[in-house]
């Protein structure tokens, strides 16, 4: 975190230092893993959120209301922040640890946002942050604002700004979509009516890799811009071709191909060339996910009966079965920071989200109950998005990995399945340069 | 059973019209009749009512016969292994592959929903591959028989209980 500076009250950096310094020391190998905040352990810092207020056009109030809560939603999220509101009758700024507003000023398509926090009680100003854009992009800067301030309390920017990769099925087909990670904006990139699967995006956040049927010959691996566009063949080998991720450099996709006879894990070029094989089994190798440092591979196997997550390095040596605690374990997911990885366990008639360090100590469940699939880590190692059918058709949850309930994104009724969480995206052109008095 | 009778009354009636009928005995123990009243050019000879006729290598291939008249295989969960069921149907889809001597198939390799999706491509893909292999050691050339998996993407059945999930895990056959 920033040092802190004069003026802040003890307990805010007590609270700040709790929550960034709780830093696991574990290290079996020491150059794969860095320091993760533990979340679900520090507790969250409160903050009282107060009604921006809006400078500039007649109608400025109208959209500052709506920033409020975009603001107070985005800190809700970030996991580091328990929020209370003023602008909700009866709620109470006691024993907030800081307070959150600043300025709404809106001047005709032109809107800037002056963020401000203040420590509580002295309210003395601890942060205070422009923010620049268009009228129709004015969600940005609320998130960009969001991120900044747990950037000030944890040390590591929040995730207000990434986006979600998804897929949306609609009678027998499956649609790729992308969205706000607050489920802002749903909107579909390609609507070919085939099926799309096991979306993945580049290190930039400029490229989304998928599996579709498109082809018509079977599953193949496609890019396209996060944007949307057109559609580019990465593999179109004979047999399968799926579960494709970008290395963490992007110079590489790891994949699986069933070109030699059996599905097996590969590495392509980034554009898809040069296909070079890591397993040789004749079971099921498949589901590959890159560690952050691109060292190793966490995969599903079921070399050894029902399928089991394995590690191995990049070469494909060193292969490891990650934990023995569960009997049917898939869908592996290295966090960010690289020390910890997701995966689901089969209960029966569905799955349950585990977590266990890279070394597949401490696998515990953290979301159970109904089907749980396909988890995914916010780039901050704070959250798992994954789909779920607890409400009954298959939607999108965050869990912030503590004793919180997992929190549903609404999709407006969409049946939305296999999330991918974008990285942070390079900052955007609008950004005040203006930073803290 | 009563399909059964019905079929070979309908035929009778049918053989009695003077309408050839050709392969109906043989269809009747695995699906039950779609009758097909448009009248199909009779051959020379006219056919026996005897059941089942094995037509000579020079008789012309039925034209009513497709790629959806085969056995699916079924399969037991998370496996690829094809039991005894699963090895008497492609028995009889083998025979009616070398009857049909013209037929090019797609095998589709499907999962039930308790899979992840990806693991489910993969097992889908093991699956058409072990009806695949099963075939071709059975005498049928590797050309005519193509594979695609799909996974859990497209259940014979939607329901959510071991009835359906059961039809699910399949290999089963469409056109080429």
């Amino acid at each position: 975190m920033r040092s802190p500076r004069a003026g802040i009250s003890p307990s805010l950096v007590a609270a700040a230092l709790a929550l960034s310094c709780v830093a696991p020391a574990f290290a079996q190998s020491p150059s794969d893993v860095r320091i993760d905040l533990q979340s679900g352990q520090a507790k969250r810092i409160r903050v009282h959120c107060e009604s921006l207020r809006p400078t500039g056009d007649r109608d400025a109030a109208k959209g500052s209301a709506q920033a409020d809560e975009v603001l107070a939603n985005d800190l809700d999220a970030s996991a580091v922040f328990t929020t209370s509101r003023s602008w909700v009758a009866g709620s109470s700024a006691a024993d907030v640890q800081a307070f959150v507003g600043g300025e709404w000023n809106v001047s005709g398509k032109s809107v800037r946002l002056v963020g401000e926090v203040l420590d509580a009680p002295a309210r003395r100003s601890i942060l205070k942050k422009e923010y620049r854009g268009t009228a129709s992009d004015w969600r940005s800067l609320v998130h960009a604002f969001a991120d900044d301030v747990v950037l000030q309390f944890s040390g590591e920017a929040g995730v207000a700004s990434t986006k979600l990769a998804f897929v949306v099925q609609s009678g027998r087909s499956k649609e790729l979509y992308v969205m706000d990670a607050d489920g802002y904006a749903p909107h579909p990139l390609t609507a070919d009516r085939s099926i799309a699967l096991s979306p993945s995006w580049s290190p930039d956040g400029s490229l989304i890799l998928f599996t579709s049927y498109r082809g018509g010959t079977g599953p193949q691996v496609f890019v396209m811009s996060a944007g949307g566009g057109r559609v580019f063949a990465i593999s179109t080998r004979a047999g399968n071709n799926t579960s494709a991720s970008y290395s963490p450099d992007g110079r590489e996709i790891a994949c699986t191909l069933s070109l030699d006879g059996n599905p097996e894990i590969y590495l392509l070029d980034a554009r898809g060339g040069g296909p070079r094989r890591l397993t040789n089994q004749r079971a099921i190798d498949t589901s590959p996910s890159w560690s952050p440092t691109g060292r190793e591979i966490a995969f599903t196997s079921d070399r050894g009966g029902a399928p089991q997550v394995y590690v191995m390095d990049r070469e494909g040596g060193n292969v490891r079965r990650l934990t023995y605690q569960v009997s049917y374990t898939d869908s592996p997911v290295w966090s960010p920071k690289g020390d910890r990885i997701a995966f689901v366990a089969r209960t029966g008639s569905g799955f349950d989200i585990w977590v266990c360090k890279a070394d597949g100590t401490d696998a515990h469940p953290v979301v159970t109950g109904f089907s749980n699939e396909n988890p995914h880590w916010s780039p901050d190692g704070r959250h798992l998005v994954y789909a779920g059918n607890r409400d009954g058709p298959w939607s999108l949850y965050v869990t912030d990995l503590d004793d919180r309930p997992p929190r549903k994104i609404d999709t407006g009724g969409l049946q939305a399945l296999s999330p991918a969480w974008s990285p942070r995206m390079a900052a955007p052109g609008f950004m005040g340069a203006n930073s803290n008095r | 059973m009563r399909n059964r009778s019905l079929v070979v009354l309908t035929s009778l009636l049918l053989l009695a019209l003077g309408l050839g009928v050709t392969s109906c005995a043989r269809k009747a123990k695995q699906t039950p009749p779609t009758q097909t009243t448009a009248p199909t050019p009779a051959p020379t000879p006219p056919p026996v009512p005897a059941p089942p006729p094995t037509p000579e290598p020079t008789t012309p291939a039925p034209a009513a016969f497709t790629a959806s008249d085969l056995q699916p295989a079924f399969f037991a969960l998370d496996s690829y292994v094809l039991d005894d069921a699963a090895r008497g149907a492609l028995d009889s889809d083998a025979k009616m592959l070398r009857d049909h001597a013209d037929l090019k198939v797609v095998i589709e390799g499907h999962c039930d929903e308790r899979g992840t999706d990806e693991y489910n491509q993969a097992l889908g893909e093991k699956r058409a591959q072990a009806a695949r292999d099963y075939l071709v050691n059975a005498g049928i050339q590797t050309a005519r028989l193509s594979i695609i998996s799909y996974g859990k993407e497209r259940p014979f059945d939607p329901g959510h209980d071991e009835a359906a999930w059961s039809k699910n895990r399949r290999a089963h056959f469409t056109a080429k």
